[in-house]
């Protein structure tokens, strides 16, 4: 026996309670990703349309309809149409935020065999799935949803009699259930992408194709009059469908049924391609 | 609590990847201690591993880890496990007790507890201030290192290493088969130790499994008592090599090419009728065939059989 041995040890339980492996996995994505200072910077530049939005909404309370017919449209309006048109104009920031947070997500892991080290853990297939969704869901919601949830809290604040209740309860919700949803859908439509590639510059490329490349063929058919050209409009459709639950005009000159059912399609192929491609083994009979 | 009984079971394991077999009818049942799988590579000791971790689409009841079936219940199986890969294991962006902590939490320990095991771990392997750099910047035997700690953070009742060896100077690599042995010799932990290294094996294990091709070739002690009364005569020489090598087959003489020597394997208790029944007589008669094949010895030297004797006989190409 030795005289002193500081060796291996076995790990004596302190009777805490572990943290889900999803949110373990969610809450490493997110201070990975909050850890850049470019990052912040950015979340505040995403934030500065919100300040804009608030200090008009802040000064139609005090000065009346004049300022709404001079700044004109929608956007500065705090009824749920008002918002989506608010949410619908932080898409770059969208695209920026999730390309940033879940563009190498399991790219990366592929890359450095890091799957099969997840997978050599007791955790199944969705956890990891759901900590990754998390990741980059949490960085859509701060550029949409929180927002929307402050601003309708300062307009009621300055101005609780404007539209009471629907303001403080049912567009929040509406609010909420939106960009759950949307978010939810975007990241997995990410993440598959992500899933497809060992290179996280191949994903960005992937996803500024489909989301900016998408609203420019559709602006072209909108500006040649081919409305046809609209269903390549992705994140287009994601508001367009939005519209239905906020109770607003159609974004887009296609049904908002037709939207939603592409939406649900391309949440069920990115499902079936991140189970086709999460496995710890690349190839298996 | 560890577990004396924690046995690893596989049943009738057969796997291709695609439409190449990998794994072929493999069984055998593995009690804690440290065992060494051994095979060329390609013969399917990683494969076995991945099996063994639940990481392959098998049918029910190939693989038994402390009684569950990991193509049921194979998270409940991982918390006995702890995989040390070949390829990999390291995940950029990390410090290497942030990885070690993250891979403790996956693995359900508790955030706090995550943390000091890294710490103790980490420790224990050698990686002391390194720990707080980023590990993409380690060396190979840190990282090495830094892999180990990983597999134990959440105490495993098992530890798979894939080539923990690889890639190591020799200090790095004893520094390495030492953590190992101590783990295996007095620490309680079970070690299947997967290399092609066969001095690896025989600084640790106390028994070897044999793949070739996917099959279990064999299965015994490393103790030198089994090697016991078996020597190697090496003869190295120019001339009629092929010849030579033919005529000590004949005489069902077990031979390999080990580098530039010929080795012939003897049991001196029981050598050939050709060979005569002493080994002063073995050494003359084997002269005697070297000079009637122009085969020209210009050294022999007898030396008892080695693992790795037992290990080339095993796995030569006419064997199974």
């Amino acid at each position: 026996m030795p005289v002193h041995e500081r060796g291996y040890t076995h790990w004596r339980p302190t009777g805490l309670r572990p943290d889900p492996v999803w949110w373990v996995i969610a809450r490493r994505g997110w201070t990975g990703a909050w850890r850049h200072r470019w990052t912040l910077l950015l979340l505040f530049v995403a934030w500065v349309p919100a300040v804009v939005k608030g200090a008009i909404i802040f000064v139609k309370a005090k000065a009346g309809q004049l300022l709404e017919l001079a700044v004109g449209g929608q956007w500065t309006s705090i009824t749920p149409s008002g918002f989506l048109a608010f949410l619908e104009g932080q898409r770059f920031f969208v695209f920026l935020f999730t390309m940033i947070l879940g563009a190498g997500l399991i790219a990366r892991d592929r890359r450095d065999n890091g799957l099969a080290l997840y997978f050599s853990r007791p955790l199944g297939l969705a956890d990891y799935l759901l900590g990754k969704t998390l990741v980059v869901l949490g960085g859509y919601l701060a550029v949409t949803l929180a927002p929307v949830l402050l601003l309708c809290l300062f307009a009621y604040l300055i101005d609780p009699g404007a539209t009471g209740v629907e303001l403080l309860l049912m567009t929040p919700l509406r609010a909420l259930l939106f960009c759950s949803l949307t978010g939810a859908g975007l990241s997995l439509v990410l993440l598959a992408l992500s899933s497809l590639a060992t290179r996280t510059v191949l994903v960005v490329v992937w996803w500024a194709v489909l989301c900016l490349g998408g609203e420019m063929v559709g602006a072209i058919g909108e500006g040649i009059g081919l409305a046809g050209l609209q269903y390549a409009n992705v994140l287009g459709h994601w508001h367009n469908a939005g519209s239905l639950l906020m109770g607003a005009e159609p974004r887009l000159p296609v049904p908002p049924l037709a939207s939603l059912a592409l939406c649900a399609l391309a949440v069920i192929a990115a499902l079936a391609i991140l189970r086709a491609r999460i496995r710890p083994v690349e190839v298996v009979s | 609590m560890h577990d004396a009984e924690c046995t690893i079971e596989i049943n009738d394991l057969t796997f291709a990847y695609r439409t190449t077999p990998v794994l072929r009818e493999v069984q055998c049942a593995i009690k804690p201690g440290a065992v060494g799988l051994l095979g060329p590579n390609g013969s399917g000791k990683t494969t076995m591993l991945r099996a063994i971790l639940g990481q392959l689409p098998l049918p029910p009841d190939r693989v038994r880890v402390g009684g569950y079936d990991m193509s049921k219940h194979a998270r409940a199986g991982r918390r006995l496990l702890g995989w040390m890969p070949e390829r990999g294991g390291i995940i950029p962006g990390f410090s290497g007790v942030a990885l070690t902590a993250y891979l403790g939490e996956l693995s359900g320990l508790p955030r706090q507890d995550a943390m000091q095991r890294a710490h103790e771990v980490l420790h224990f392997v050698g990686l002391r201030d390194e720990r707080y750099r980023p590990c993409e910047t380690y060396s190979q035997g840190m990282r090495q290192r830094l892999k180990l700690a990983g597999a134990l953070v959440h105490d495993p009742q098992w530890l798979l290493l894939d080539e923990p060896t690889s890639g190591l100077d020799p200090g790095g690599r004893a520094a390495m088969l030492e953590l190992v042995a101590d783990l295996a010799g007095r620490k309680g932990l079970g070690v299947i130790l997967s290399t092609h290294l066969l001095a690896d094996v025989e600084a640790v294990c106390r028994e070897i499994l044999v793949l070739k091709e996917g099959r279990l070739l064999a299965r015994q002690s490393v103790s030198t008592g089994e090697l016991h009364g078996r020597h190697v005569f090496e003869i190295a020489g120019f001339g009629g090599e092929a010849a030579f090598v033919e005529a000590l087959k004949r005489l069902a003489v077990e031979v390999h090419r080990d580098g530039r020597h010929i080795a012939a394997l003897l049991d001196v208790d029981k050598l050939p009728a050709g060979l005569g029944s002493t080994t002063a007589r073995a050494v003359r008669a084997l002269l005697e065939l070297a000079a009637a094949c122009d085969y020209a010895p210009r050294r022999l030297r007898r030396r008892p059989v080695t693992l790795a004797d037992e290990f080339h006989s095993l796995i030569k190409p006419e064997a199974r």
